[in-house]
């Protein structure tokens, strides 16, 4: 207990302030990975309940939602989550942004799926049999609690899913981070963990190539090489990108290098 | 050949890790220089005896021998050749008691008790620096990750032998360790993602 109010303190002290309702300030934000740009030059600020990325592959997306929770930093610019520069504050973001990968099987860390979420909880803190507590409870409350016992590898990919966001939502961040979390569904499953998603009381950026799921998001944005191309409600974006891309397969011709 | 965790209540799940560990221990220590046939035999029915919380299933785990089924029958004859079969057959009954034994270990115990209780073993490792929850996340990270490169090489074999006609090849290793090193990037920014190895309580620790 003593150990996780110094965490909290160690919070106060970066002076993040995890109640500020923009949560995300990007000014002149570029990022550069092996010498290549891979975002030029972005300004927003992201306070939206639920924001969509949308783009092309390689445009920059994940590399974007990167900036958010300091797995990467940006090269020139400055990256502000709830007011603090991300260099600053870099170790203390996974409590307030969650990150949830694409791959699941990149994502989870232990053999089973209580020992996945009890470990955001000993993370913050808890001992170990309290943190194995809570996380049968927080299962259970989640309709998860016949999974319990469950090796992560015996799950279907759509239980996967869930158990890695479960993961990321036992910590209790502000923010959810998503990047194309229903690459591997069937369509069904995808529909429910979007449902689940549009449920949550945390702020949600998520990327995906869904149209449909995001037609229903408050914000979109729409990276096209490194930078924004397209920033609005998704009335204006989506149909925008989706006739962008209908005009580039009809009209550039192409060659397996420009895929 | 080393089963994973059956959920259950038996005695043996109430069991302390450290305790079961320990008897695995003392038995090992036991049974090497024993040397009575009958002694032996009742070791290892003390042992499948154990079993019998497991039932039925208690069957598909002796199956488990199977891998080292050769190994013994070599052992096994070998002695033959040499005449000296009872100590053959003493060997057989040790290493067969001393597997079904670990193996009734960790069906029984779960991994975080396992690792919570050989994590004392790990404190040394402070002076270092090393904080001593990292060997846990080690063993952890191994058998999250056996499965997972056992289906990736399953899926590597399946496209080769998709396009070659053949199965299994040792050409397969390349591509595997290069995706085992990939998937050993992303598990460390999953990893980092939520906070790290240290934990994000004890600020001291980190970075
Ligand atoms: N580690 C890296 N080193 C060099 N270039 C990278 C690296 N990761 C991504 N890139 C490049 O950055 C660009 C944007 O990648 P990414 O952010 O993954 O885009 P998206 O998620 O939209 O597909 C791509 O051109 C990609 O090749
Ligand atoms: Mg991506």
């Amino acid at each position: 207990m003593a150990l996780w109010t110094k965490g909290r303190a160690a919070a106060r002290e970066c002076g993040l302030d995890p109640f500020r309702s923009t949560y995300a300030v990007l000014e002149g934000a570029s990022l550069e990975l092996n010498g290549q740009p891979v975002l030029k030059d972005i300004t927003v600020s992201l306070k939206e309940r639920r924001i969509g990325l949308v783009g092309l592959n390689g445009s920059g997306k994940s590399s974007f939602v990167r900036l958010l929770n300091a797995l990467r930093l940006p090269t020139s610019g400055v990256v502000r989550i709830f007011g603090q520069p991300t260099p600053d504050c870099a170790a203390d973001l996974p409590k307030h942004v969650g990150f949830v990968f694409q791959n699941p099987d990149h994502q989870a860390i232990f053999p089973t799926v209580e020992e996945e979420i009890a470990f955001g909880l000993t993370q913050l803190g808890r001992d170990r049999k309290s943190a194995r507590e809570e996380a049968r409870a927080f299962l259970a409350r989640h309709g998860c609690a016949g999974l319990v016992e469950r090796p992560i590898s015996t799950l279907s990919e759509g239980q996967k899913q869930l158990i890695c966001i479960l993961a990321v939502l036992v910590m209790e961040p502000q923010v959810l981070i998503l990047d194309e979390p229903f690459t591997s569904l069937d369509g069904l499953t995808a529909l429910r963990l979007s449902q689940k998603i549009a449920g949550l009381p945390q702020k949600i950026v998520m990327v995906s190539h869904d149209l449909t799921t995001l037609a229903a998001f408050d914000r979109i944005l729409w990276l096209e090489e490194g930078q924004v191309r397209m920033d609005g409600v998704p009335g204006d974006v989506l149909p925008a990108y989706a006739a962008d891309l209908e005009r580039r397969a009809a009209t550039e011709s192409w060659t397996g290098s420009s895929l | 050949m080393i089963a994973t965790y059956i959920p259950g209540a038996s005695w043996l799940h109430r069991c302390p890790a450290g305790l079961k560990l320990i008897a695995l221990l003392v038995v090992s220590i036991v049974v090497f220089p024993l040397t009575n046939l009958w002694m032996l035999t009742i070791g290892l029915i003390g042992v499948a005896a154990c079993y019998a919380p497991f039932g039925r299933d208690a069957f598909v785990q002796f199956k488990r021998l199977k891998p080292i089924a050769l190994m013994l029958a070599f052992l096994f004859g070998f002695h033959i050749y040499l005449g000296t079969w009872t100590e053959g057959l003493a060997v057989l009954i040790r290493i067969v008691t001393l597997v079904l034994m670990a193996n009734l270990v960790s069906l029984t115990t779960r991994l975080d008790d396992m690792i919570a209780a050989v994590e004392p073993l790990f404190r040394p490792l402070k002076l270092f620096g090393v904080p001593p929850q990292r060997p846990a996340l080690a063993i952890a990270l191994v058998l999250r990750f056996v499965p997972v490169l056992m289906s990736i090489h399953e899926g590597l074999a399946e496209s080769y032998q998709a396009r070659s006609g053949r199965r299994r090849s040792w050409r397969l290793i390349a591509p595997l360790a290069l995706q085992a090193l990939a998937i050993s990037d992303h598990v460390a920014e999953s990893l980092a993602a939520r906070g790290g190895s240290s934990g994000l309580a004890d600020t001291r620790m980190r970075r």
